[in-house]
């Protein structure tokens, strides 16, 4: 009986330890630098902890702009056209999607099973479900998403 | 008490490993999208119409992925293909899968959905074709 509880509390450690920390976006959210023009914006996040232990970074036409903490929200902007997402995941799964200036486009981390562990594919989002998910999330961008940046 | 014999719960398990790892590899192993490269003609913005679907439509992929395209969802009309015209999903987004997911228009002949146009990669993508029952929306 000892050692289920200390497996459960290693286990509750490991995932709030893994769990993105920062404040809720809902509260920061209204604080946040507003587009600058001629720039598009994009939502990086995750919604889940499933494969908690899984945490990629998060390539945007080839350049690392985040990593895919659970629990976690960013947002880049760029200049529009066309966008590539991958992550350095077990298998690599492309998104690719067009932005246009002003606009801000949605990009989620979701979480797969893959051959041997968890693999992460990132998904294009349509706003309203994504605002849904990201409000209670932990903003872990200082503005130009770069996390810890 | 579980059972670690043929037959028991090791066998079970067994089982769902096997099912589990096969699912796991044939999302890895998934086959790209087919793209036939193939240049949009646009329309200026003036002259973008809408239309509605108005009833679901299954979309299957070669890939064996599909799509729902969901009764009541807009759709503005980007340009046209040789293969019909190129309607860009409205207050929602759309895409195709294989090996990557890419974003995509639905391409569209005589009320048939025919293919797919993905704007980024500038290619059409064909399908089986699906009927659609669409009206005509006003823009916004």
């Amino acid at each position: 009986m000892k050692t289920i509880y200390k497996v459960a509390v290693a286990l509750l450690v490991l995932l709030t330890a893994a769990c993105a920390s920062g404040p809720k976006f809902n509260t920061v959210e209204s604080g946040l630098s507003p587009l600058p023009g001629g720039k598009a914006r994009i939502y990086f996040y995750r919604s889940t902890a499933l494969g908690v232990g899984i945490q990629p970074e998060i390539y945007l036409n080839g350049a690392v702009v985040g990593k895919a903490v659970a629990h976690g929200v960013f947002f880049v902007d760029q200049n529009p056209g066309n966008m590539e997402v991958s992550t350095a995941s077990e298998v690599e799964k492309k998104l690719t999607f067009g932005i246009g200036a002003g606009e801000t486009r949605y990009v989620k981390c979701a979480v797969g099973l893959g051959v041997l562990v968890y693999r992460i594919i990132p998904e294009l989002v349509d706003e309203a479900e994504a605002r849904k998910e990201i409000a209670e999330l932990a903003y872990t961008g200082p503005g130009n998403g770069l996390p810890g940046k | 008490m579980a059972q670690l014999t043929p037959g028991g719960t090791l066998m079970q398990i067994a089982r769902a490993l096997v099912i589990a790892t096969s699912f796991a590899l044939l999302g890895g192993c998934a086959s790209e999208v087919v793209r036939i490269a193939e240049p949009l003609q646009a329309v200026s913005e003036a002259e973008r119409k809408w239309i509605e679907i108005t009833e679901d439509a299954q979309i299957v992929f070669a890939s064996g992925y599909g799509r729902t395209l969901p009764a009541g969802s807009l759709w503005e009309h980007r340009g046209n293909v040789r293969q019909g015209a190129a309607y860009r999903r409205i207050k929602g987004v759309f895409t195709i899968e294989g090996a990557h997911v890419h974003e995509a228009y639905i391409v569209i002949s005589n009320d048939q959905l025919v293919g797919f146009y993905l704007p980024v990669e500038q290619a059409y993508s064909p399908a089986q074709p699906v009927s659609l029952k669409l009206r005509p929306r006003e823009n916004r």
